[in-house]
């Protein structure tokens, strides 16, 4: 063990360190308890994928077609989207990154998963409580505020599983082995203790001890910004922190610029959630602080791309062979471009034109999907065979799920975001009727559609070729799955 | 830095910096406003939601009317709402201090409803002269009086549970906003459908006239209910493209039942006035359900056209009308 807290030590890959034989036989051992429960989470987390996919698609088409099922109250649009939206989140986004932050806890902290059934326990409980929530706003539940739709039965559900997840998580942390915290694992840290006071404070604040008026709308933002900065993304620049090192197996380039880029991330991305109710009926200080953080959230933005350039550079060529190295490199830069659209909706200049109009929904989508879960998508590729034993059948399927997605996703937030930008330039002229500008955004919710359609491509051959993976039908060999045949390289870049 | 205590103080100190700056600060500044009234303590606004219209902001929750519809009116400064006159002045903290759901919305792939419940009294006083020849459209004395009763009432507990006397008695609309109401209608294709308005000379009816009484159903001359009134709020639920074409709303027939009429045809049937072939059967009438009475209750409920101390605008109330003629 290397005592002096020597940062590089921990993501190097298996090529250019020697690792003695016990430390590959460790790694084997913490892999292999960590298998059942991140599966479980994993296969979880895809199955919501579908459910998401099936609903997203939905809701794009019945914007266009609204005469489709007027008679079937679950199906009304305004039930369909929050089913969209909440499975995206809760169902896939949350299962997905517990899955892949148990498994780099796990690997971080040296030591092998304790007490794996609390965390099945937990995954079974967060299941359950995503199910019924998703029927309860079917049914009719909805309680009314965004991303925290789910019924308050379903919401307790889903706290006390966590509670499993984090106890386990902070019990993995205690008996780490001693040596230095990994970057990666301030990010985990932070996401798993952030996750639980946002989650109680919002529905405290909401449902339980109601807060009054307008501040109900300001807790709503908060805990959504804070959702998606401080869960989302900190699992996701915590994911690709350790991913991109590891895959081209050189060490991150600076430390002290991931110090900065973690304290800064957390302190000003935490304080935004008012960037959503610009000029709404709040003092304006509180909307002014949140422009002001959101603006100053370009420099963890600047200092984590940077320092994930300077690490990627001159292994850029890797991303030809490595699905793991794709995937997360497409997702670091859409977090790049994810918080330089943030700043842009923000500005009030700008605000007035496209604050109501698709254009956010289309940043939300670039931070939920474009941003995380390629992210995640390449931390399952790398994941996966070291769990079951078993490589990736198909390098032609891992091609069209990362073509498929990156296009989908890609032409989605384009037409979102200049669709919303065309939508609110109508809307602010006062002399165009209403619904002119809703009429100006229709071709561009169209367009969504045929993107969708893409995703759904996507996300069925990543079913199948996971479920392909879990079934034990992966390919038995000693080298991963390149997505191209390797011209002259050595072997190993996975 | 590196120590693990000082990650885990940062990781909560950040926190509770951003819990305590964003959630706990502006509830001490705006989480507990009070009504306001002017010196004799009368003319106190807001007034709570109650009965129906409470229910009916779950039934807009629960069907997601709030991912298209906002329910916020920005400053002259932060874009065209007033000018579009969704309402006379900005939204202020204390106009939502009673909502039972803070229903704010942030995205418009409809109209903003902050004032929709404040619409039909506009309507009414621009298509008065149209329809006074309606046989439906003069008020029974039975909704008069609890409109007007409603009206004397102490203003603390106004908000009768009651359709149609809630929002003539909450609000007294100023007279003469004819051409105002003629331009404030956010929907292509109603100002088609409505008499112009703007030509009439404004008659100053009471503010109580009930156009939104649901059994007495004000028609414009083309047969269709006066806008945002309770009946056109029904067959807009119902079938929003017979009164919009191009509205991409969807309709919400499930919170409506389709009946064989009986003896007497039922008062709240929607009245389609021939616009509408697929239903125009006669043997048949649709009538909203508890829900879609409650729900558009809500919607006029909808109301924030008070002035308000802290939300001053251009055009005040009282100024809105003179400047509105002076056009």
């Amino acid at each position: 063990m290397n005592q002096t807290g020597q940062i590089t030590e921990e993501p190097l890959g298996d090529i250019e360190v020697t690792t003695s034989d016990v430390e590959r036989v460790e790694r084997a051992l913490i892999d292999a308890s960590t298998r059942l429960p991140v599966m479980v989470f994993y296969a979880s987390a895809i199955a919501w994928l579908l459910v998401s996919t099936f609903f997203g698609i939905l809701t794009t088409i019945k914007l266009f077609w609204p005469d489709l099922f007027p008679n079937v109250a679950f199906l009304t649009w305004g039930r369909i989207q929050p089913v969209h939206w909440d499975s995206l989140i809760y169902g896939w986004g949350c299962m997905a990154g517990i899955g892949t932050a148990i498994w780099l806890m796990a690997r971080l902290c040296r030591t092998t998963l304790r007490h794996p059934l609390v965390l099945i326990a937990g995954a079974a409980l967060w299941n359950l409580g995503v199910l019924m929530g998703l029927l309860g706003v079917l049914g009719g539940a909805n309680t009314g505020y965004e991303w925290l739709e789910f019924p308050g039965f379903s919401a307790l559900t889903l706290f006390v599983s966590y509670l499993l997840v984090l106890t386990w998580g902070l019990v993995m942390f205690r008996y780490r082995r001693r040596g230095h915290i990994y970057i990666t694992q301030w990010y985990l840290l932070g996401a798993f203790l952030w996750f639980p006071w946002l989650y109680a404070s919002a529905q405290v604040m909401l449902f339980i001890l109601p807060v009054e008026g307008v501040m109900k709308a300001a807790v709503n933002w908060w805990f959504a910004n804070n959702l998606l900065f401080l869960w989302f993304g900190s699992i996701g620049l915590g994911t690709a922190y350790y991913m991109i090192p590891k895959v081209i197996g050189r060490p991150v380039h600076s430390y002290y610029l991931a110090a900065i880029g973690f304290w800064s991330f957390a302190l000003f991305s935490s304080w935004t959630g008012m960037m959503r109710l610009i000029d709404g009926p709040f003092p304006a200080w509180m909307i002014t602080a949140s422009i002001a953080a959101m603006i100053l959230t370009i420099i963890p933005v600047a200092t984590v791309g940077l320092n994930h350039h300077m690490t990627m550079r001159d292994h850029f060529p890797l991303m030809r062979y490595s699905p793991t190295l794709r995937f997360t490199v497409f997702g670091a830069i859409a977090y790049t471009a994810f918080s330089i659209v943030g700043v842009i909706i923000s500005l009030r200049s700008m605000a007035r034109i496209v604050s109501f109009s698709e254009a956010t929904v289309g940043w939300t989508y670039m931070g939920l999907y474009a941003f995380f879960t390629m992210v995640i998508f390449g931390s399952m590729y790398y994941i996966v065979p070291r769990l079951v034993g078993r490589e990736w059948r198909y390098a032609s399927l891992i091609k069209l799920h990362f073509w498929a997605s990156a296009y989908g996703i890609g032409l989605t937030v384009l037409l979102l975001l200049v669709g919303g930008f065309v939508q609110g330039l109508s809307l602010n002229d006062a002399t165009l009727p209403f619904a002119e500008s809703t009429q100006s955004i229709l071709p561009y919710l169209r367009g969504r559609t045929l993107a969708w359609i893409l995703l759904t491509v996507s996300h069925l051959v990543f079913a199948f070729h996971f479920g392909l993976m879990l079934l034990g039908f992966g390919r038995t060999a000693s080298v991963p799955t390149f997505l191209n045949p390797l011209e002259g390289k050595s072997g190993g870049a996975h | 830095m590196k120590g693990l205590q000082s990650i885990f103080l940062g990781i909560f100190g950040i926190f509770a910096f951003s819990w305590v700056g964003m959630t706990l600060v502006p509830q001490l500044q705006i989480g507990s406003l009070n009504p306001q009234s002017d010196e004799e303590g009368t003319d106190v606004y807001p007034a709570p939601t109650s009965g129906m219209a409470v229910r009916g902001a779950q039934v807009y929750a629960e069907n997601g009317c709030f991912y298209c519809h906002s329910q916020q009116v920005r400053p002259d400064y932060g874009g065209s709402d007033l000018e579009r006159k969704w309402g006379d002045r900005r939204s202020a903290p204390r106009d939502y201090i009673f909502q039972p759901i803070v229903l704010l919305g942030k995205t418009r792939l409809g109209p903003d409803l902050a004032n929709v419940g404040h619409r039909p009294a506009l309507q009414e006083k621009a298509a008065a002269p149209a329809t006074g020849a309606e046989p439906g459209a003069s008020p029974t004395a039975s909704t008069s009086v609890a409109a007007n009763e409603a009206k004397a009432a102490p203003s603390g507990s106004p908000s009768p549970p009651i359709v149609s006397a809630s929002p003539a008695a909450s609000v007294a609309p100023p007279p003469a906003t004819a051409s105002a109401a003629a331009s404030a209608s956010p929907v292509p294709g109603a100002p088609a459908t409505l008499p112009a308005a703007g030509s009439q000379p404004a008659v100053n009816v009471p503010t109580s006239a009930p156009a939104m009484v649901a059994d007495t159903i004000a028609l414009t001359s083309e047969g269709n209910p006066l806008p945002y009134t309770a009946a056109w709020h029904h067959r807009h639920l119902y079938d929003p493209r017979s009164i919009v074409p191009e509205s991409n709303m969807p309709s919400y027939r499930f919170l409506y039942q389709k009946r064989r009429v009986g003896a007497v045809p039922s008062a709240n049937s929607i009245n389609f006035a021939g616009a509408h072939p697929n239903e125009s059967d006669e043997n048949w009438e649709i009538v909203p359900s508890y829900d879609a009475k409650c729900l558009v209750a809500y919607l006029m409920s909808l109301d924030q056209s008070h002035p308000l101390k802290e939300a001053k605008s251009a055009l005040t109330v009282a100024a809105a009308p003179a400047k509105e003629a002076q056009k």
